[in-house]
């Protein structure tokens, strides 16, 4: 088609980033009701991308969600088709008649992990995940391992053996997953002073795996907040948002860390609460509905919402601030990652691009396919190894299309899940988080910063 | 859409198939049991010919695709297949055949007439896993694709040569060239650039009887019959397409788009009319009356002019002076008959915003009404003022409402009928309305259908547009690919079972009938 | 949908004159249908024999009784226009009855909504006139002077326009056919988007009849465009030719027609025809000169634009090829036979199919060996793609032996259409390809 006209016809999703509007108090019945079964999801849904069945699709799923619905019980069957979704939300985007989606399968996770029994073996690498990822301090107990063995050269000789493959595939994809440990990054104050004149004072969230495996992220996220002029709030007491317990369905996990993050901004009076991870601000958005799912009363909810309508992804947030410190040349051939839950989740696609466009030298290109998963999606690739890793395989080959030197991405988990792939396959790219680009160009950092 | 299925059978399980029909015709319990038991024998075959994952038997699995987008009609396949290779395809044809189980072909599942309706019965061949694209050759202006590529990617494989592929439904994201094929799919643009029959210069096909059969290529007009041309819009009766060579176009230089407001429908019609003698031949022609910009604009702020009671889309391409001669008359032509805003736009992103209102249209009825049927249907041009006259007649009469969207440059008409499905009758009153609509249609002299095709849906109303022996005459030519019957049977032509005692057909045999080469509907 | 024409067929055949006119030697057996019958004459003859008898039906009706008798007798029937391509195809192997359709002359214009319906026995040069007057045309290029719409049609002949309007068959919308049992059937419609039923449409054309006799079509038309011109360029060699057809082909200019002339084995001349609004007429014409080297530009057709290579007693041949394999087509038309020298050729450039004539002095045997190795080596240079069909050819090439067909793909579903809607073989019984 012409350049225009291609753009006729794709129906964009900006109508789907109202979803979530009035879908809070509708009961599930009616929120399934909603899909027509146009089936214009099924192309942005990355297992059926994978697969080309059905009931691997948005619209299968929320068909199967209406069997058990109508049935009331899930079929072995359906639940794993349930957990294949790695819940990247595309399917919003897509959708034409406002489904929301996103609700309806964190409603039915909610419900696969009351009512449904699943065998001993996943349930055991289940609540190992859920006892180790959301919990900063035991992932930065890791670090040292981790680091020994990276350094030990023992990687090499284990993968290739095989034997993690043979004893538990999600294991093996732990290991390989495992983000490349540089020595302690310092931690970050409390409060960090605006450079100049004050605009604005922001919460920051500092997360758990970006906390304990991405601190460089963080401490970026500080200084280019600081240096645009925010005084930026890190509340000690923060630990996970809950995104990746409410992602899998642990709503009551879930809503237990909503409830400590909402208290523990609160108290702060912060304009904002700017967020650099992707999947914890699409989450921290829809704070209402993650407490109220798990009954919790009514004026929480409420508080959960208020701080919700000041949850900002960081780009955003810097994208309405408008820039005000010097950017600096920073001469590098780069692609842009859209991290799901900040393309389909959040609908931020603009701003992050808006960000890079605007540092001199800085070449950024898009990815074929921007709109399909990397496989990541939080702990996906560790529950579900073998598609996340078909998933890493087409966006390596799209990154690797683009020729870039540099990798950029809104969500720490993309990074590792991309970087990791192409490490396998002797295709070694730097990644960086957008913030990070920003900061060097910030401070003047020479490319070598970064790749 | 959202309305409750009418035939679901949703409650039969594989082994209790006691209220199906056979194939065609309907021949009595005994086989009824009989051909469960077929199919059930056939399960490990069809295993052996796509392999343990390519087939599908748990319940639960085939009742997601108990419909395509036509949510109206369900029914539980009795098995899924997910053939990934041609002579998978053909393979599970032939066994069909040999073994008299009807087979139903489905690409992505999202026709609007029940054609990939699932039998209970019978096999749901899906062709969704065969979506390569085998070859782009824009030397010969060509791409050669398997079915199961959706309509756009081809235009994405093409693009970076200069390309594209014409035919545009509005689900082009996501349908398959295997559907467009099978219902000849068209598109806002078909005004200028036709329909998918106009675009196909090659097939490779199974099939009923299980052969695969390679018609046409790379060269144009291949000798013997247009069975490509016969093939397209056979809405799966005649075999599966396995794979196609399509005709790509070059990318126009300019395409414009323009965006006028009207106060009413009959000025834009006016304006439609002008256009069209003027001898002004655009890409497409779209309106819209003032419901639909209503729906629009609750769901997508398309920000159309205010108070417009009409609007019309009106996209010209094509070498950038030729385009631009043709946008000044065409404004010229709107102004003359009444519009009072003109937007015009050449960039991509003016251009999308003004298709957004348009392209939202169907979805965006949900946000002003709890269901609706879309209609398709087409009149003659020229009557179309009239045609909407009477709808808006009918609209009042019978107190529900109707939205229109259409392609206004060929008398397509899209009438949304909006109705309450919690209010208790709404739904037959809107399908009374929606039927009167097709009447209007008919009565003067258009056709039942403009691009959704017959499946299940219209079977029933063939005979109100053809006569008895127009519909034996497509008979005896569908029997020509399937003796067996056994091709998506019960869909595109009338029979007994589907629409009760078919008025006026023919009562004496004829003499392939007698002879049992072929079988009466 | 034809209207009054196709109700009570049954009841038209039973009250039309009976058995009882057999009796009747000048019309013979079709005398039952009630329709006007004469003596078949050298005139009328149908590759070479000639029929006994030669009906003339005044409407569909009457082309249904005529079929219907036929049928019943086990007669075999030839359609026929204004005889301009009688000859096409292989020869019947049996013509019992010419239905001479010349009366089925009518137009049926809707302007406003740029359809027309046309009985299958009107001149397309009437047709032409009646569409003109509104600003209309039906973008069929005349390529044999003379044809009538039914003949056009069931010949699937199409001109230089094809390229951008498509062939005859994408401008028809419905179709009024009479089976060989008599039965009249309608498909498709008047209106320009319909999908309504099987498109029977594209089955009967080029079919030559043997499908059923097409009584009347109803096609989609065009507004007549403001403006035309012509740039022609001479190509040294078949590789050049393809050159300068690919650069229009990639250019924005949006063409209607290119065609290739190649009379005489040398040089190409390429041809591009651009038509639209006068405002961008001359800056297209400017940007295809531009592309084409020494070429000029014509508001003009030139003379002979579309017709077909050759004359009266030539063989004529059709070729189709992708378009990028032109110059190895073209390449091997000129070597065809060696005998007789190089063949002319020319036709669309721009979609692949191309005209080339086997001069009538050309021996029948020979004939028959040219076209067999030019359809190899067609077949050879075009991976299989492209095709050879002999389009027309005297009565004695046939007799040599000749396969006008070739490689038919699909010819076992072919057999079996005919079989089902001409299961007696009453319709030009051996005139299309395989036998059928």
């Amino acid at each position: 088609m012409t350049e225009g006209a291609e753009s006729t016809q794709s129906t964009g999703g900006p109508e789907s980033a109202e979803n979530g509007a009035g879908t809070a108090e509708r009961p599930f019945p009616d929120l399934l009701s909603d899909c027509v079964h146009c089936g214009f999801c099924l192309p942005t849904c990355p297992t059926y991308v994978l697969w080309g069945e059905e009931m691997d699709s948005p619209r299968g799923r929320i068909h199967l969600m209406g069997q058990a619905e109508e049935e009331g019980a899930f079929t072995d069957a359906s639940v794993g088709h349930f957990d294949n979704c790695l819940g990247c939300l595309a399917c919003v985007t897509a959708c034409p008649s406002g489904v929301a989606y996103d609700a309806l399968i964190e409603t039915t996770r909610a419900r696969v992990e009351e009512e449904h029994e699943r065998p001993r073996a996943e349930r055991l690498i289940r609540s190992a995940i859920f006892s180790l990822f959301p919990h900063r301090r035991r992932l930065e107990l890791m670090r040292g391992p981790l680091r020994a063995y990276q350094a030990s050269g023992l990687a090499g000789p284990l993968r290739s053996s095989g034997v993690l493959e043979r004893v538990s595939p999600s294991v093996a994809a732990m290991e390989r997953m495992a983000p490349p440990i540089k020595g302690k990054v310092p931690a970050l104050p409390e409060r960090v002073p605006a450079v100049g004149r004050r605009r604005a004072v922001v919460g920051m969230l500092t997360g758990c795996v970006q906390g304990a495996f991405f601190p460089q992220v963080n401490t970026a996220t500080a200084r280019v907040l600081a240096s645009e002029g925010c005084e930026v709030v890190v509340p000690k007491g923060q630990g996970c948002c809950g995104a990746l317990s409410s992602h899998s369905g642990r709503a009551e996990e879930a809503a237990r860390f909503a409830e400590r993050t909402v208290r523990t901004f609160e108290k702060e009076g912060v304009d904002a609460v700017v967020v650099n991870s992707a999947g914890c601000g699409g989450t921290m958005k829809h704070y209402g509905r993650v407490l109220r799912e798990a009954g919790r009363p009514d004026d929480l909810v409420r508080r959960a919402e208020a701080l919700s309508a000041k949850v900002v992804d960081l780009s955003e947030y810097l994208v309405a601030l408008g820039p005000r410190a010097e950017r600096r040349p920073l001469p590098v051939k780069a692609a842009y990652h859209d991290a799901c839950h900040l393309s389909h989740g959040q609908g931020v696609t603009a701003q992050p691009r808006e960000l890079l466009r605007a540092i001199p030298e800085l070449e950024v290109a898009d990815l074929p396919n921007p709109e399909i998963c990397c496989g990541s999606a939080g702990v996906y690739n560790l529950l579900n190894p073998e598609p996340a890793s078909d998933l890493g395989a087409r966006k390596a080959d799209d990154v690797a299309s683009t020729k870039a030197s540099l990798l950029i991405a809104g969500n720490p988990g993309c990074s590792l899940q991309i970087a990791a792939t192409m490490r396998e396959r002797g295709e070694e790219i730097a990644v960086a988080h957008t913030v990070q680009v920003l900061d060097a160009s910030i401070r003047g950092l020479p490319p070598s910063a970064l790749v | 859409m959202r309305d409750r299925p009418i035939r679901d059978r949703s409650d039969e399980s594989p082994d209790d198939r006691s209220t199906t029909d056979p194939a065609g015709t309907d021949r009595g319990q005994a086989d009824r049991a009989d051909r469960a038991d077929r199919l059930s024998a056939l399960v490990p075959r069809l295993k052996g010919i796509c392999g343990d994952d390519g087939v599908i038997t748990d319940r639960a699995r085939r009742r997601t695709y108990e419909s395509d987008g036509l949510t109206y009609h369900a029914e539980v396949p009795g098995v899924v297949v997910l053939p990934t290779t041609a002579e998978q395809v053909a393979e599970v044809l032939g066994l069909c055949s040999a073994e008299g189980v009807p087979f139903v072909p489905r690409g992505a599942g999202t026709g609007l007439s029940a054609g990939a309706l699932p039998r209970t019965d019978g096999v749901l061949v899906t062709t969704s896993r065969m979506r390569r694209v085998v070859e782009v050759d824009p030397d010969n202006e060509c791409a050669v694709v398997q079915p199961g590529v959706a309509n756009l990617d081809i235009t994405r494989a093409a693009a970076p040569y200069g390309y594209y592929y014409a035919p545009d439904p509005s689900s082009q994201q996501v349908c398959s060239v295997g559907g467009n094929i099978a219902e000849n799919s068209g598109g806002a643009h078909c005004l200028k650039y036709g329909f998918t029959v106009n675009h196909v210069l090659g097939l490779q096909i199974a099939t009923p009887q299980g052969e695969l059969v390679r018609l046409g290529g790379k060269a144009p007009e291949a000798p013997g019959y247009d069975l490509i041309g016969a093939f397209i819009g056979s809405e799966g009766t005649l075999g599966i397409a396995t794979e196609a060579t399509v005709r790509l176009v070059r990318t126009p230089q300019k395409v414009t788009t323009l965006l006028a407001a009207f106060t009413g429908m009959d000025a834009g019609g006016e304006a439609v009319s002008s256009v069209v003698a003027e001898g002004v031949l655009p890409a497409a022609v779209e309106m819209m009356d003032a419901l639909s910009i209503a729906a629009a604009e609750a769901a997508v702020a398309c920000d159309y002019p205010e108070g417009a009671g009409a609007v019309l889309i009106v996209e010209l391409d094509g070498p950038a002076a030729d385009v631009d001669a043709d946008a000044a008359m065409v404004r010229r032509l709107c102004e003359r008959a009444g519009a009072f805003e003109i937007r015009e736009a050449s960039g991509a992103a003016e251009r999308a915003r003004i298709w957004k209102g348009r392209k939202s249209a169907f979805a965006a009825v949900g946000r002003i009404s709890p269901a609706y049927i879309v209609q398709d249907g087409v009149v003659p041009r020229t009557a179309l003022g009239e045609v909407l006259g009477d709808i808006a007649r009918l609209s009042a009469e019978s107190g529900i409402r109707v939205a229109n969207v259409f392609h206004a440059g060929d008398g397509n008409l899209h009438p949304l009928v909006l109705f309450d499905d919690a209010e208790p009758g709404a739904g037959e009153r809107a399908a009374e309305v929606s039927g009167a609509i097709l009447d209007l249609c008919i009565r003067h002299g258009g056709s039942i259908t403009g691009e959704h095709g017959v499946g299940v849906d219209k079977a029933c109303s063939m005979p109100r547009m053809f006569t008895p022996e127009d519909l034996e005459t497509m008979d005896l030519f569908r029997r020509a690919f399937d003796p067996a019957g056994v091709a998506n049977p019960e869909k595109l032509l009338p029979t007994p079972r589907l629409c009760g005692e078919v008025p006026g057909v023919r009562k004496d045999v004829h003499p392939l009938v007698a002879q049992g080469r072929a079988e009466q509907f | 949908m034809t209207g009054e024409d196709h109700q009570d067929l049954a009841a038209g055949q039973a009250a039309g004159p009976a058995d009882t006119d057999r009796a009747d030697g000048a019309a013979g057996p079709l005398a039952a249908s009630g329709v006007p019958v004469r003596p078949g004459t050298d005139r009328d003859a149908v590759g070479g024999a000639v029929p006994r008898w030669v009906a003339a039906p005044a409407d569909t009706k009457g082309c249904a009784a005529v079929a219907a008798a036929a049928s019943r007798e086990g007669l075999a029937l030839v359609p026929r226009g204004a005889g301009t391509k009688t000859g096409w195809g292989a020869p019947p192997r049996r013509c019992d009855a010419v239905v001479d359709l010349s009366a089925l002359n009518h137009v049926d214009h809707a302007a406003g909504d740029l359809v027309v319906e046309a009985g299958a026995g009107t001149p397309m040069k009437d047709l032409a006139d009646v569409l003109g007057t509104s600003g209309q045309r039906l973008p069929v290029d005349p390529v044999v002077p003379g044809s009538t719409v039914g003949g056009v049609v069931a010949t699937g002949l199409s001109g230089p326009g094809r390229m951008l309007y498509g062939p005859v068959r994408d401008l028809i919308l419905g179709m009024t056919v009479v089976r060989a049992d008599g039965v009249v059937s309608n498909s498709g419609g008047r209106v320009v988007k319909n999908v309504a039923g099987y498109d029977l449409g594209k089955l009967h054309t080029g079919a030559l009849g043997t499908l059923g006799i097409i009584t009347s079509v109803t096609f989609r038309l065009r507004p007549v465009p403001p403006a035309a011109r012509v740039v022609s360029a001479r190509a040294d060699d078949p590789a050049r030719a393809r050159e300068l057809v690919a650069s229009v082909l990639r250019s924005h200019t949006a063409p209607t027609a290119i065609e290739a002339d190649r009379p005489d084995g040398g040089a190409v001349t390429v041809h591009v025809l651009l038509e639209g609004p006068e405002e961008g007429i001359r800056a297209r014409a400017e940007e295809v000169s531009a592309l084409l080297p020494g070429s000029s530009v014509a508001e003009d057709l030139p003379d002979g634009w579309g017709a077909l290579p050759g004359g009266p007693g030539d063989t004529l041949l059709k070729l189709t090829t992708p378009p990028a394999r032109l110059p190895a087509v073209l390449d091997a038309v000129a070597d065809a036979a060696p005998d007789t020298g190089p063949l002319p050729v020319r036709g669309s450039a721009g979609s692949g199919v191309l005209y080339g004539a086997l001069p009538s002095a050309t021996a029948p045997a020979s004939a028959v060996r040219a076209v067999a190795s030019l359809r190899a080596r067609v077949e050879a240079v075009t991976g299989g793609h492209g095709s050879l069909t002999v389009l027309d050819a005297p009565p004695t090439v046939h007799g040599a032996g000749l396969d006008p067909w070739g490689t038919v793909l699909g010819l076992p579903l072919m057999r079996s259409i005919k079989q089902n809607l001409d299961p007696d073989g009453v319709l030009s019984p051996g005139r299309f390809a395989g036998g059928i």
